[in-house]
Formats: C-alpha cells, structure tokens, sequence
C-alpha cells in the first residue's frame, strides 16, 4: 500500500512545473557549493605543499652549511648554523601542519579562519598560538563560505518545508484527501508514502552530491562519510516530521507555511544568533590585548634582570641544565632566561585567558541543544574534520611540539654547545595525530542522539495529532 | 479615502493576535541585540581605551636606550570603535582589532575576536543590523502578502472598487496602514536608539547624528522596497498563498542564498593571495641587497665629504631611513594590492546588491557604523602612516644627534617628541562616496519596486 501511495504521489509530484524548478535550483545549488568546497580544499592543499617545500629548502640549505663549516670548506659568517640559538629560533623553524579533514571539501567550517600549519621554533610562545589564520577579506568570513555543509544547514529544511507545507492541507483543500480515504488505507500510511517519497529525492540528491564529493576528494575515512550521511538524514528527517507535525494541526496551507517559516527561523536564524550573543553578556572574555600588555611588562622587567632570572630558571629547571654551573653562563643562555621569563608571565595570562574562554565554550557546548541547526553543524564540521574539536587537537598538539623543540634545544643553548650535522637526525618532527575514530564516535554520539530524540518526539506528536485529524473540518 | 482604507488596515492589524506576536518578537530581539551591541561597544571602547594608554606610557617608560632599539620596541595601535558599531558590528570580530608598529615591518592586524569564537558563530552573532535586515522585511512581508490577494479572496476586493475607489488608491491605504503598524515598533526603537547615543557617547555626537540620519534612511528605503514588492507580488498573485510563497523565495534570495553567493564568486573573480605566498612575495622582495655604495656616495657628496668618517651626519641612521624607504614602497605594494582585491570583492558583493537589496544595505549599514572591510583599511593606513613617521623620527634622530657619540643612547625627551597615536574617523561623505554603488543599487531598487508596484496594482484583477 505504501508503495502504491509513493508511485501515486511521484506521479502527482512530477508533473509539478514549479516543484521541477525547484529541484533544478537545489542541484544547481549543490553542485556549486560542491565546486567551491573542492576548490578551497585545492587552495589548502597547494598551501601545505608549497609550505611544506619550503621548510624542505630551509632544512637542507641550513644541513649544508653545516656540513661545509664541519668539513672546513666554509667559516663562520653572521649567525653560526650549529648555533642552538640559530638552529632552534627562526632560520630553523619548522612547520607544523594540519592536513584538510577527510571530508574537508564537504564543509569548510572554521578552516578559513583557524591557523592550519604554524612555524615552531624557540620563539614560540603564547602569543604565537593566536595568529591569524589564511589571509581572508573579513567580510566573506563574516558572511561564510556558499559550501555544502551551508546548504544542507540552511536550505535543506527550506527545501523540505517548500514540499511539505501543504502535505495535507493542500489535498483538504481541493477535496481529494476525502476521496482518498474512502479507500481502505489509514491516513498514517498516505502520509507516509508522501514523506517517504519525498525524503528519498531529497536525501538522494544530498546524499549523492556528498559521495561525489568524497570521490572526488578521494577520502580514506569511510566512517567520516557515514557519520556525515547520518547526521544529515537525521536532521532531514526533524524537519520532515516537523512538517507533519504542523500539517497534522489541521490548519490551512498559508498558515502551515507561515508557521513552518517561523519554526526555520526561530531554529536556524534566531536561536544561534541568540546563544552566541549569551555566551558573550553571561561570560565576557578579558580583552586578547591584555597579553600585549602583559608581555611588554615582562619583557620590559627581564631585560633588566637576565642574570638573576637565568639564576632561578637553573633553580626550576634543573633538567634542562645538566649539572651545568652558573657560572660559565653565556650571553645566550642569559638571553633565554629573559625570554623564558617574558613566556612564563605570558602564559600566566593566556592560561587565565583560556579558562574564561572554556566557561564560555562550555555554555555554547550546553545550549546547541536549543537548535537542531546547532547540532547538526557540530556533527556535521566533526565528520568533516574542519570543526573546533579537530583544530583545538591541533594546537594542543602543535604546543606540545613546541614544548618537545624547547627540551631538545635549550640544554644546548644552556651549555653554551654547537649543534652538529649528527644532531640534525635527531631534531623533533611534527606529526599531526588524528582523534581515534572510537573517541569522535562517542563525542558526536551526544548531538546525533539528542537530535535523533528530537525527530521521534516531533513524530510522535505529528502521529497522535494526525489519528484526530479533522479530514472534512 | 487612502486616510480611510489606511485607519481600517491599521485598526485591524493591531488588533490581529499574530501581528502582535510577531511584533512583540522582533521588538524583543531588536532590544536584546541592540542591548548585547552597546555592551559591546563600551566593552572593546574601554580595553582598547587602556591598552592605547598602556602602549603609550611603555613607550615613554622605556629609559634611555638607542632610538632603533626604541623602534624595534614600536607601539600598538588599536581600532577605536564609533557609537553606531552597537547598531552593526560589521566586520569588526573577522578583522584584527590591533597591529605592532615596529621597525623594518608592516605587520598584519592581529587578534581577531572570531577566532576565539566556537563555530556557532559563524551563524552569525544576533545584532541590530541583522534584525533590521532579516526580520523586519520578513514582518513586512507577513503583513502584506494578503493585502490584495486575501481581500480578492474574501471578494471584498470588488465591493471597495464598486465605492468607487480607485486600486491605486487602495494600495496606497494599504500601504500607509501597514507602515503605520510598523512605526508602532520602529519609531520607539529608534528613539531609544539616539537616546543611548546622546547619553552614552563620549565626544562630539553631530558626527554620529549624521551617520545616523543617512542610517534611518537607507533602512527606511528598504522596507519600502519590501513593503512595495510585496504589495506588488500580491497584486497579481492568483492566491494569497502563492504570494506568501513567492515572497518568502524573495525574502529567501534576498537573505540567505544571496550574500554566500557573493562571497565564493568575489573570491574567485579576485582571488587574494594566501598568507604564505604573501609573505614569502615580501620576504624575497625586502631581501634584495640594498645598494648601500651608491648611498654612501650620495651623502657624501651631499656634504662634500671624502669619508664617512668625515660626515657630520651618522650615516647609521641614514642608511636604516633609507632601507626603511625601501622596504616601504615594497609594503605599499603588497599591501595596496591585498587591500585593492578586497575592495573588488566588496564591490562584487555591492553589484550582487542588484539580485538582493539586502548587500547595498548591508554594505551602507556597516559603511555608517564603520565597521566595514573600507574604513578598517582607513585605520590600517592612518596606523602605518604614524609607524613610518615614528621610525624617521628615531632614524633622524640617531643620524643627527648621535655624531661622534660611541654607545649612544637617547631618553625621554625623544620618546615625548613623538606625539601619541591619534585616529579620526573618515567623514560621512567619503563613506558615502566609498558606497556609491551600494547607494545607486538601493536607489534602483527604491525607483523599480514603486514601478513595478504601480503597475501590478493597476491591472490586479478584481477576483
């Protein structure tokens, strides 16, 4: 029966001028956002490249100049290479990448505006970990990016709403749906075959569109594919149950529409509008720019006071030390101090700093339950690998690197020893290591339940208010 | 008779429950948003008051030292905010909000409040603008849409023609009656709103006034390009719900679909360069060797000298205001140019403006508040105007006062000889001037909506 309803209604819906248009748009729309993911994904990749041959050239040019001062072939001009201080500061740098989410061309999420590969060296502190991203006219990160992930946000539930505002309304109102039921077939089971069919064509199309992508991206992670595809029927889903729902009241199809409309807004629009503004007035952050203040105190103060501060960092450090005495100190390690002091007091604040933002982030974590938009982003950006949880992996990750590059580098710059082309083999690598696919399973399982939760009491509702539905009234 | 129809209409809408659902919503939002803006603006105003200071007094605190150390040491400069940002905040948490002025380098701004946001925030924050720009002509739309279409329904269409009443006329009255139940809601808001400007502001408020003027006016152009739009679609529409339905497309178009499609097709029409092939252009540029011999030759002879130590000049100090020299015409260029591909885009966004009333207004919205990608670069050069005139100052110093002198270090009176770092806002006529486009484009919109308008009402079919 419910197949006989489904082949009925693509009958009906097919011969549909205006709802032909509007699947023309939706393709259209997917594919150009399909386009623009892919090509930002390009752009994040020649990036990568071109970084990583850079950092290549450096590292090779620096190996060989050591080589040639070893071999004698060359003396020492500017800045000694084996220098730790050289070595490990700016001329050494290296890069730290993070290489584009599995399904990075689907969503471009916070990749425009989060850093996605840094330079570590001995000069990075604190302040190094709040630099710009890719450059970007603020305006289109203001507005974002036209990609996948917003049309399925955002348009989908549009789309969804357009075909099934008037799901019954529309045949009360040109008496067919009496008709109809005259035949032995329950008012449920109409709906459904309606919904089903519609859902396969709007899904289908969505869902399509995402494994071109991921062929064309040629992904390794099936299960970021899965997770996508699931996150998306789901929140598909919420908004088709939503329609029921509304139908089922039993009102006209003007007022489903407006009444649909004001559900979008409120959920899509509105909602978030209003979380992010809340976050802000109940947990203001102190202002980034106290960090400027803080550093230029430190290091005014440290300037001052290198022998003294190298004297206590010996004191607090004494595996970095060695067994070294103080005494035969050099201007090097006096100036390391300086700057270690600088980063301690600088990392007193980021960390004070820090807290405030996690209260903040904490809160937008319990309200994204208020909007299916919310979740479905977070799930949605987590598959993609372009969300919070994937770039904040990363800086973590990045400073603990530059923890590892200090603890190789400063003992050396301490004793005052040259590095040699032997210790180039042992010069700490970066290597981004993914979120096991277990652990992001069990961080989206909370929104992906909660919105699974959502759809089946909207359901619900729809289908105890649909067995009292007026079908004369 | 339009004073007639305009009573009846507005007597009905106020009564009807839904309008005043509605408004009671947006009014809400209005308050809430516009509220968590002030907050906002008197928040960033005084960190950035404090940090202003705070750069200063480390820049007069700093002892004696040598003047390029003191260059090196630099100042920051931080972007002041004007009293209208609480209305739109722009571009303001996508851009940096300070940048390092220091020797040898233009730095990029930094800190850009966004990017310690989560990603709930690229749903943009709830503010004034946004509910100016989205909710009210969605209101507007839901006041209208049956303005004839529903009466044609009801059939009570017919009995006002058969009065004798011209359609004109009716849609006049219609029009009238519905921005009347909207000026319930605006006229108080915007009194609040220069209220709080006259109280809260700290300075001159005649500057904020005028922008504010010109700022009721462009949002004033936009409901009435909604407003007649929508009387126009329901003129013609066969039904109240097809109407509903092409204008909810519109206001779909106009406000969701149209300004992404801006950003990818700016992007690709003018692409910007990235970070990395930005900086590695600079770099290869500011490392070709200066030619520092023929320098040396031309002070020289400037001075009919033989050597320098002959020259009553430190040539130190010359050399570095002369690489300073160098290395600007380099930053003017890369810069100039990233600045210019962003102007395009932003000029793409204005033109798509023809396709969504929204991005003119958008783009006049933030131009007023100034909070648009135009007037950061007008705080980007003013900031890297003082930066090359404080690095002369120590280079100029250190050339003429240092001659002779073996480790020579100056003290305060250098430091207080430069005068601290002071922004004026460009006046309301260059940003009217930077937003012609966005200025013709709402014009057109303004001129063709009343067209179209006119004509549809004119041949609305009776029933």
């Amino acid at each position: 029966m419910l197949s006989h309803v489904m082949r009925h209604e693509a009958r009906s819906l097919a011969a549909d001028r205006t709802l032909q248009a509007v699947a023309l748009l939706f393709g259209a729309i997917l594919v150009y956002a399909l386009a623009n993911g892919v090509a930002w994904l390009r752009v994040q990749e020649t990036t990568l490249a071109s970084a990583a041959a850079d950092d290549l050239t450096r590292r090779e040019a620096l190996a060989a100049q050591i080589r040639a001062l070893e071999d004698g072939t060359a003396t020492p001009a500017g800045g000694d290479p084996r220098a730790p201080a050289t070595l490990g500061g700016a001329r050494g740098a290296r890069l730290a990448a993070l290489p584009p989410g599995p399904l990075g061309a689907l969503a471009a999420g916070q990749g425009d505006l989060l850093p996605f590969y840094y330079q570590v060296s001995l000069a990075s502190n604190d302040q190094s970990f709040v630099q710009n991203g890719e450059i970007e006219n603020p305006l289109n990160l203001m507005v974002g990016r036209f990609d996948l992930a917003f049309v399925l946000i955002f348009v989908l539930p549009l789309l969804i709403l357009v075909v099934s505002y008037n799901l019954i309304s529309a045949e009360r109102e040109q008496g067919t749906l009496a008709l109809t039921l005259a035949q032995p077939v329950p008012l449920a089971t109409v709906v459904g075959g309606k919904v089903a069919l519609r859902a396969l064509v709007v899904l289908g199309a969505a869902v399509a569109l995402t494994l071109a992508g991921a062929l064309i991206v040629e992904t390794d992670r099936p299960g970021a594919l899965v997770l996508w595809t699931v996150s998306v029927t789901l929140y598909a889903l919420f908004w088709f149950a939503l329609a029921v729902a509304v139908n089922a009241l039993g009102r006209g199809s003007a007022w489903n529409a407006t009444v649909l409309v004001g559900a979008w807004l409120a959920l899509v629009v509105v909602v978030p509008a209003l979380v992010n503004v809340a976050a802000h007035l109940i947990h203001p952050l102190p202002s980034r720019v106290e960090m400027i203040t803080a550093q230029r105190d430190a290091s005014n103060d440290a300037v001052n006071r290198r022998s003294e501060l190298l004297a206590r960092y010996y004191e607090d450090h004494p595996e970095m030390v060695q067994g070294l005495a103080l005494d035969t100190a050099n201007a090097a390690a006096r100036s390391w101090a300086a700057t270690e002091e600088v980063n301690r007091r600088l990392s007193e604040v980021a960390s004070r700093y820090e807290a405030r933002l996690a209260e903040q982030h904490r809160l937008i974590g319990r309200w994204r339950f208020l909007s299916p938009a919310l979740l479905a982003q977070d799930a949605l950006l987590d598959a993609a690998g372009t969300g919070d949880a994937r770039f904040g992996r990363f800086r973590g990750q990045v400073m603990e690197f530059a923890e590892a590059w200090k603890a190789f580098f400063v003992p050396h710059v301490l004793a005052g020893t040259h590095l040699s082309s032997a210790d180039l083999e042992a010069v700490p690598e970066f290597r981004f290591v993914e979120e096991p696919p277990g652990a992001l399973a069990r961080r989206v399982a909370a929104p992906l339940l909660v919105l699974t939760g959502l759809t089946l009491v909207v359901a619900g509702v729809g289908l105890r208010l649909l067995s009292r539905y007026p079908v004369l009234g | 008779m339009i004073g007639h129809i305009a009573r009846k209409e507005l007597a009905e809408l106020v009564r009807d429950g839904r309008f005043r659902w509605a408004a009671a919503i947006v009014a809400g939002l209005l308050l809430v948003s516009a509220g968590a803006g002030w907050t906002r603006y008197r928040d960033v105003s005084a960190q950035h008051a404090a940090a202003a200071a705070a750069t200063r007094a480390h820049w007069l605190g700093q002892g004696e030292k040598n003047p390029h150390s003191a260059a090196h040491y630099g100042i920051y400069a931080f972007k002041p905010r004007l009293p209208l940002s609480f209305l739109d905040q722009g571009v303001d948490e996508f851009a940096g909000t300070t940048v390092w002025l220091e020797a040898h380098r233009q730095n990029d701004f930094m800190m850009r409040p966004a990017q310690d946001a989560t990603a709930a925030q690229r749903f943009g924050n709830a503010t004034a603008a946004g509910v100016l720009q989205l909710l009210v002509p969605l209101l507007v739309v839901l006041l209208a849409f049956g303005a004839f279409a529903g009466e044609r329904e009801q059939g009570t269409l017919r009995q006002t023609l058969a009065l004798g009443v011209s359609r004109t006329q009716v849609a006049w009255g219609k029009a009238l009656g519905i921005a009347g139940a909207l000026a319930l809601l605006l006229v108080p808001a915007a009194l609040l709103g220069a209220a709080a400007l006259l109280l809260g502001s700290a300075g001159a408020v005649a500057p904020t006034f005028g922008r504010g003027a010109v700022l009721v006016a462009v949002y004033l152009a936009y409901f009435g390009v909604f407003l007649a739009v929508s009387l126009a679609v329901s003129a013609r529409a066969s039904s109240s719900r097809l109407a509903l339905l092409v204008l909810l497309g519109f206001w779909a178009v106009n406000g969701l679909i149209a300004p992404r499609v801006a950003v990818d097709l700016s992007k690709r029409l003018d692409p910007a360069p990235t970070a990395f092939e930005f900086a590695r252009a600079i770099q290869a540029e500011l490392s070709e060797p200066m030619d520092v011999a023929r320098l040396e030759r031309e002070v020289l002879d400037q001075y009919g000298v033989e050597t320098l130590d002959a020259l009553p000049v430190n040539f130190a100090g010359i050399r570095l205001q002369a690489s300073e020299e160098h290395g600007d015409v380099v930053f003017d260029r890369h810069y100039g140019a990233l600045w210019d591909a962003f102007g395009r885009q932003s000029r793409t966004h204005e033109a798509i403006g023809a396709l969504s009333p929204l991005l003119a207004v958008r783009a006049l919205s933030m131009g007023l508040a100034g909070t648009d990608v135009e007037q950061h670069r007008h705080f980007a050069a003013a900031a890297e105007a003082y930066r090359r005139s404080l690095v002369k100052a120590m280079n100029d110093d250190l050339a003429f006062s240092s001659v002779g002198v073996a480790a020579y270090a100056a003290g305060p009176e250098l430091w207080e000889s430069v005068p601290a770092f002071t922004y004026e806002a460009p006046r309301l006529a260059s940003v009217l001037g930077s937003r012609t486009m966005s200025l013709i484009v709402l014009g057109l919109w303004v001129l063709g909506s009343l067209l179209v308008a006119a004509g549809a009402v004119r041949r609305a079919p009776v029933d």
